[in-house]
């Protein structure tokens, strides 16, 4: 039984994760914009499944909060407001995509380098682990998000009310910014 | 004792140690909401005294928070924190003086101003205390972001919000990379700890393989603070930001974040990365004489005194890395602390001088200032005292702490950095002396001036006469630079 669900959780995982390809690819290629948002939200719910199998469920709900709730929504409001039709006609190659590419492949090529000089030479040291006093008395393969809260008031309670405070300053900041002019 | 007890009960312990931010975080958002709200409209201009007892308040707490770590070891409180604290906090306060005149004279006395400035100075204050990577990072994105939305404050005007675009943009950009760097020093440390003083025993360890990994981290956190600071090769945002940005938040921005920048500077490279030093010394080099060189010639060819002092300061930073740079880390921050403490002093008063010559719609391009001696004597002289300190000529307070720096980097071997900062010095003086030259040997072309309001006046006075008498009180300014230390 057990193994059973093994073989059919990591089934499931391939196909979930070939349905995010294929939202994103639809994403990349849909014409109009508001295919491009159903290709994005759908990959993102595949990914969130993608996680569920993982058993990463907490990770899975913030993921369809975040980009299936707030993000694909935001992404709509943009595509009602500014008319995107005009924009259709733009060469998709410009003269400094070479440039681009070749920048992009020279950091790339660095840090495969840095990596496998750390990991995979012949006395790479052990593999990476999250602190273990993080998630002390948890089963953190099946509490993680326990453990996850444990991190963030716990340990890192003083970044988490920083944030809180960003967070206040970035809605400030979009008051101050796009405020009515004064007559 | 169940989790949450144990919780509640360390943050009760905790919470004395970051006294002075909360009070500005509360006083902000209580000034936001309710107190916006019932206050008349009429009686806006009353949030500046608000804001500076709120900062008086921050600064006593601040002065007498007592030792200690705490918050999982992600703050501390020590003599370096208090010191650097309330250096910012005095530019702050400064900063509010200095807004009057233009706030009044635009119509945007409103509490967001006031509420950022807090909250900025909030963010600088834990700062200069975090001793964990994660916490620096956050207090830096809360001083960033606030400064941003300061700069592009005037939004009407398109130069303040390219400015405020420019400055974003680049600030994301490096954010992302300090972020990288943090993140790759993480791995190279094991993967357990971002800790400064736990990463920097792990880093010492770190295996001959990890040896890229720590270097390529310890770059890319040293491009990201060589950002904040605005340090060459990495200064582009900040000319156009200081030009584009409202006077007194210019000021504001030679003084709080560079100061609070730099104690992070000196915390995390000296006490996080002292073990991997040589990893870091020759670009850090680098950074300091580009600073220096780039910053003083580039300086020489400005019209816009707000773009030539923010040239000047790019360069002035490029002295203070030398500071940075000591492989006794303790006595680099002294070094930077009294530099800063005599930079504050010569840049506001600078500053009060150039808006009170704005406030006629004067005072942005250096020909304003011709001939300034025969219209208004004493503010010329006033003017003098901040250009022939910035300069470093003695016996004025900025040669005291330009000759306490350099004599520390001497001491510590780097002689061909020194030779190069002296050298650039002496170009320095040739900007700074061509403003005076302006002043007084050349006619005046503009109308009368009006009289220097009270603020102004105050501030000009108290940080002319400090310029000029500080040298005496040298063994006693040694003695309070002895008070910054850390544990």
């Amino acid at each position: 039984m057990e193994q059973s669900l093994a073989v059919i959780g990591s089934h499931l995982f391939l196909v979930f994760g070939l349905l995010a390809l294929g939202g994103a690819a639809t994403m990349v290629f849909a014409r109009s914009a508001v295919h491009s948002v159903v290709g994005f939200l759908f990959c993102m719910l595949a990914l969130a499944s993608c996680y569920l199998c993982l058993g990463a469920e907490f990770l899975a709900t913030a993921q369809i909060l975040v980009y299936a709730g707030g993000i694909v929504v935001l992404f709509l409001f943009v595509v009602m407001i500014v008319e995107l039709s005009k924009y259709k006609e733009q060469t998709r190659f410009q003269l400094h995509t070479p440039w681009a590419v070749g920048l992009v492949v020279a950091g790339a090529a660095a840090f495969i380098a840095v990596f496998w000089q750390t990991y995979f030479s012949p006395s790479a040291p052990q593999a990476l682990t999250l602190d273990p006093t993080l998630a002390q008395g948890l089963d953190v393969a099946n509490q993680n998000a326990q453990a996850i809260s444990r991190g963030l008031y716990a340990d890192f309670l003083l970044p988490f009310e920083i944030l809180s405070v960003i967070l206040l300053v970035a809605l400030v900041g979009a008051v101050v910014l796009a405020k009515a002019e004064r007559t | 004792m169940p989790f949450a007890q144990q919780l509640w009960q360390a943050m009760l312990r905790d919470l004395p140690l970051i006294s002075g931010p909360l009070t500005l975080f509360f006083a902000a958002t209580i000034m936001l909401w309710p107190g916006d709200l019932l206050l008349p409209s009429n009686k806006k201009h009353i949030w500046a005294p608000i804001t500076l007892g709120v900062l008086a308040v921050s600064a006593a707490l601040v002065a007498n928070t007592a030792n200690g770590s705490g918050f999982s070891s992600m703050f501390q409180v020590d003599g370096f924190t208090r010191g650097f604290q309330l250096l910012c906090t005095a530019a702050a306060f400064i900063t509010v003086v200095l807004s009057q005149p233009q706030l009044n004279a635009l119509q945007e006395q409103t509490v967001e101003y006031y509420a950022l400035i807090l909250f900025s100075l909030g963010g600088m204050q834990l700062l200069v205390g975090a001793t964990d990577l994660v916490s620096v990072y956050f207090s830096v994105e809360l001083m960033a972001l606030c400064i941003y939305i300061l700069v592009a404050y005037l939004r009407t005007q398109e130069r303040s919000i390219e400015a405020g675009v420019k400055y974003f943009l680049l600030g994301a950009f490096s954010s992302g990379i300090l972020l990288y760097g943090i993140s790759l020093l993480f791995a190279a440390g094991g993967g357990v700890t971002t800790n400064l003083l736990q990463l920097n025993q792990k880093l010492a360890l770190a295996t001959h393989n990890n040896s890229l990994l720590v270097f390529a981290g310890v770059l890319m956190v040293l491009v990201g603070f060589a950002f904040k600071v605005a340090a060459v090769p990495f200064h582009m945002w900040s000319p156009d930001a200081y030009e584009g940005a409202p006077t007194p938040i210019t000021a504001y921005l030679s003084m709080a974040p560079k100061a609070a920048a730099l104690a992070a500077f000196l915390r995390v490279f000296g006490t996080g990365l002292a073990s991997v030093h040589s990893d870091w010394s020759a670009p850090l080099g680098f950074i300091a004489a580009a600073s220096m060189i780039l910053g003083n010639v580039a300086a020489l060819r400005q019209q816009s005194i707000k773009r030539m002092l923010a040239y000047s300061s790019i360069a002035h930073v490029g002295y203070m890395l030398l500071g940075v740079l000591s492989k006794d880390p303790l006595g680099g921050a002294r070094a930077v602390w009294l530099y800063l403490l005599t930079y504050l002093l010569m840049q506001s008063g600078a500053f009060a001088v150039i808006i009170h010559l704005q406030g006629t719609g004067e005072g942005e391009r250096l020909d304003d200032f011709r001939g300034l001696a025969r219209r208004r004597p004493m503010l010329a002289f006033a003017m003098m005292v901040f250009m022939l300190s910035l300069a470093g000529i003695p016996p004025l307070l900025g040669f005291f702490s330009k000759f306490y720096l350099f004599m520390l980097a001497i001491q510590q071997g780097q002689y061909l950095l020194t030779t190069i900062a002296l050298l650039t010095s002496a170009v320095a003086a040739t900007y700074y002396l061509g403003v005076v030259n302006l002043m007084y040997f050349k006619e005046p072309t503009g109308v009368q001036l009006p009289r220097l309001g009270t603020a102004l006046a105050l501030t000009v006075g108290c940080t002319c006469g400090l310029v000029l008498v500080g040298t005496c009180f040298g063994p006693w300014l040694l003695d309070w630079a002895q008070t910054i230390t850390w544990f």
